[in-house]
């Protein structure tokens, strides 16, 4: 196991290099800099102006150049600054991955508990009523876009009943409080926690329903072992490992973000921050970020490889 | 089972009572808006680099002189008066007796010798020099006569450089004289300790979230009514308005089709003028086919304007017979072409310009628009065209791709899209050769008007009223040329919560800065 995982990290390296360096690379080829973000259409600009702006940001300089500049900065623990507002990347991106971090962790750990367990419940009334209409509401789950579900939230618990914030994430005529961050929380958590909960709970159903049709469960409902401690002890941990995988694909949007969830409940997360980023071809920030998702991303898929071995004893690495 | 049931029943309890036990505070003295959603606002902008987003800077920092509440003429700020020599050349302004800043020290004319030269040095690469069209190059020298006078020395006449000086907001030498200038956008001072002269005071940012600032009780039109104005920002128009219908604000922009919704209710107030912007179609004179004069009033024929503007965008827009939005700068009506819909005509001028009207050309119109309005304004046009022959295929850009290639004169046929076309920031430097940075050095259109440019090289140099005149002929020009394809100019909205008094809102581009008089503002009812 430790020379898997040490092979694992290794083989990390160059990815994250040729990560970064597709990514700068794929921003170089985009049209447009952040000289062409300042420039207003619709308002004068001097072309003097504009070669001040481009000068400033270093754009006079050959891509590689600014490529292992900006490396070389990074290895010193300094990510630089915005282009579009002069703001500290590291600090930027700080502020926005707890948002995000708060928002998604929160809206994964909903869809985890609660589409898990109705992914059992399901499987265990497989072809009832039950059955029916939660698979249903699933597909809704699935296909029903955030940004229509959002306007609902928004219409039925913040305009109509009153219920929650319309938006953002503490008070801004009080000083915030644990009830305050809760409050402002529960509507887009609730929102961005429903394809988690169908998707959670569609591939808990699809894995129980194979394990309980196992040898093994006939064999310990035969020895008279009672349900609960067949379904918990026997086929929930084996209907775990796509539960896992889905888990593992899921951790990166804890820093991603996203972006119509965070736009509709104006949370300030890493989705919208992206999205900045790219219309102002803001490329430290840009970058910054990069760095940060695919570092999640290589770390997320070796902690699910890992989970695996722990989760099914028949997976060895070594 | 009855585990889970004692832990459901107090979570469903606190669910039930969150509404309850964290309700927003009601204080009845602060005023929640949303100032920086819509075309001229910019949330968390600097000083400077303000390229939009100056309503709200208004409130923490004054320049010497803004425009007045529907922005028609100059208002006097921190400036009391103002005079030019003969040739324009030395301006003099007469600074405001007894103003202080927020921090209590007084104002004076340093301030603003020492605010002009960093919105101008190079190293603090400040957007101010692109916009106002101040810099060293045109600025030899500004002084301080007295503490309350100051002279502005500049390299070549101009007759209206109290309007440049607008975008001037005058920064406290004495909080500020330390700071590199290199070091001037990434400085926190702004959302920490700011200090300006303005009617409200930095209390609290929280970037992404919020601006909150108090009232200044030494403003020198007197202490605000408020007891507090908070700038809430909102990543979108939509989520704004849900705030303001939910009662968590009391004011934001609102596009033309929402804010008409809210017309007739007794509830909000709809604040709504001219957007000061043109929008019009370039076309490109490189392609030999848009140099003919003939070709482009087809175009103008062919499309009917004024029943975009009464139907397709209910009335939230003009049609403007040039690139002037505003009625001051057009000649008398009889001496304009009104280009009334007349798709025989077209037909026939494109026909004399040797377009075969059995084969429809393909024309792909760039835009970098993404509202509704526009959308639905282009598919307007694209119908309109095609009656004549004219397949338009509308092509979305964002603002940078847009900009990278439309100023080189190349990859582009016609572009909709629109220019702040007042009195003060009339677009000379689209029509001269140079004037923007274009690859083949020609005007943006390639075309080149001599008679066009020798009235904009008068008007350059021209004081009122002589100046206002030769806006106007520049006007009848473009009109009986259709230089370009003069389309309208769109009205802008807000919307605001009835109980406000003596709230002011106008939509003014890059929002202003103009005279709003926010120290009146109260919130009531």
């Amino acid at each position: 196991m430790q020379k898997y995982l040490l092979r694992r990290l290794l083989i990390s390296i160059p990815v994250f290099f040729a990560i970064t360096a597709i990514i700068f690379a794929l921003i170089e080829i985009a049209p447009g800099d952040i000289t062409d973000y300042f420039i207003r259409p619709e308002l004068n600009m001097t072309d003097e102006a504009e070669e001040a702006i481009r000068a400033r940001f270093g754009l006079d300089q050959p891509p590689v150049v600014r490529y292992f500049n900006w490396m070389l900065n990074v290895f010193q623990g300094d990510l630089g600054y915005r282009f579009t507002n002069g703001q500290p990347v590291a600090a930027t991106i700080n502020q926005r991955l707890s948002a995000t971090v708060l928002l998604a962790g929160t809206a994964l750990a909903i869809g985890a508990v609660i589409g898990v367990s109705l992914g059992i419940f399901t499987a265990l009334r497989q072809y009832s009523l039950w059955d029916f209409s939660l698979t249903s509401l699933s597909f809704l789950g699935i296909s029903i876009p955030s940004f229509v579900a959002g306007i609902i939230f928004l219409y039925v618990f913040s305009i109509q009943l009153g219920w929650f914030p319309s938006g953002g994430m503490r008070p801004v005529d009080q000083e915030p409080t644990l009830l305050t961050t809760i409050r402002h929380l529960v509507l887009p958590a609730c929102v961005l926690s429903l394809a988690p909960i169908a998707n959670f709970m569609r591939y808990t159903r699809f894995a129980m329903l194979e394990v309980i049709r196992a040898d093994y469960v006939r064999t310990a409902r035969g020895k008279g072992m009672t349900e609960r401690r067949i379904t918990w002890g026997h086929s929930f941990p084996n209907a775990l490992l796509p539960v896992i995988t889905l888990l593992g694909l899921s951790l990166p949007t804890l820093v991603v973000g996203a972006v119509f969830t965070e736009t509709i409940f104006s949370w300030p997360g890493m989705g919208t921050l992206y999205l900045e980023a790219v219309n102002g071809r803001d490329v430290p920030l840009l970058m910054g970020m990069n760095l940060v998702i695919a570092l999640v991303v290589l770390t997320a898929n070796l902690l699910t490889d890992l989970a695996y071995a722990l989760a099914d004893p028949r997976i060895r690495y070594d | 089972m009855n585990r889970w049931k004692k832990l459901l029943i107090p979570c469903l309890m606190l669910v039930l009572l969150l509404p309850v036990m964290s309700g927003v505070a009601q204080d009845s003295g602060v005023l929640i808006g949303a100032f920086d959603v819509g075309p001229g606002g910019a949330p968390a902008v600097i000083p400077y680099m303000d390229t939009a987003g100056r309503t709200w800077l208004s409130k923490i920092w004054s320049p010497l002189v803004s425009w007045n509440a529907d922005i028609s003429a100059l208002e006097p700020q921190l400036a009391t008066e103002w005079s030019a020599n003969e040739d324009y050349t030395v301006w003099t302004f007469k600074l405001r007796e007894g103003v202080l800043w927020h921090d209590g020290e007084a104002f004076t004319a340093d301030d603003v010798v020492f605010s002009l030269n960093l919105a101008m040095n190079p190293d603090a690469a400040t957007s101010f020099p692109g916009f106002s069209q101040l810099s060293r190059d045109t600025v030899a020298e500004v002084r301080a006569v007295d503490d309350l006078t100051v002279e502005f020395a500049l390299n070549s006449p101009n007759p209206r450089l109290p309007f440049n000086l607008i975008l001037l907001w005058i920064l406290p030498e004495h909080a500020l004289a330390d700071l590199n200038p290199a070091d001037y956008q990434n400085s926190d001072w702004f959302f920490t300790e700011a200090v300006g002269t303005g009617p409200f005071m930095h209390k609290e940012f929280v970037r992404d979230q919020f601006w909150a600032l108090d009232p200044n009780p030494n403003y020198w039109r007197g202490a605000p009514r408020l007891s507090g104005l908070i700038n809430r920002y909102f990543a979108d128009e939509t989520s704004a308005i849900l705030a303001l219908e939910a009662g968590e604000i009391q004011f934001t922009y609102a596009s033309g089709d929402v804010a008409l919704g809210f017309e007739g209710n007794a509830a909000y107030n709809v604040f709504s003028g001219p957007s000061g912007v043109t929008n019009y179609m370039i076309f490109n004179e490189r392609d030999e086919r848009f140099a003919d004069v003939r070709v482009r009033q087809a175009i103008m024929y062919a499309i009917d304007r004024q029943a975009i503007t009464e139907t397709i965008l209910q009335g939230t827009a003009q049609v403007v017979p040039c690139i002037g939005a505003f009625p001051a700068m057009y000649p008398a009506a009889e001496e304009l072409n009104d280009y009334a819909y007349d798709p025989e005509m077209a037909r026939q001028l494109l026909a004399e310009a040797g377009f075969d009207p059995s084969t429809p050309v393909d024309i792909e119109v760039v835009t970098y628009y993404d509202s509704q309005f526009h959308a639905d304004a282009l598919a307007a046009i694209q119908a309109f065209l095609s009656e004549v022959g004219i397949n338009v295929i509308p092509i979305r850009q964002d603002v940078p791709t847009y900009n990278s290639y439309f100023y080189t004169g190349e990859g582009w046929t016609i572009s909709y899209r629109g220019v702040a076309a007042g009195f003060a920031n009339f677009p000379f430097p689209f029509y001269e050769a140079g004037g923007q940075p274009t690859t083949d050095g020609a005007p943006l259109s390639g075309g080149t008007y001599q008679e066009m440019l020798d009235l904009i090289a008068q008007a350059r140099v021209a004081a009122d009223p002589e100046y206002t005149g030769l806006v106007q002929d520049i006007c009848r020009f473009q009109n009986q040329n259709a230089t370009e394809g003069y389309m309208w100019t769109a009205i802008r909205f807000g919307v605001a919560s009835s109980g406000l008094q003596d709230f002011y809102w106008f939509p003014a581009p890059a929002g202003g800065p103009y005279d709003d008089r926010a120290e009146l503002w109260s919130v009531g009812g």
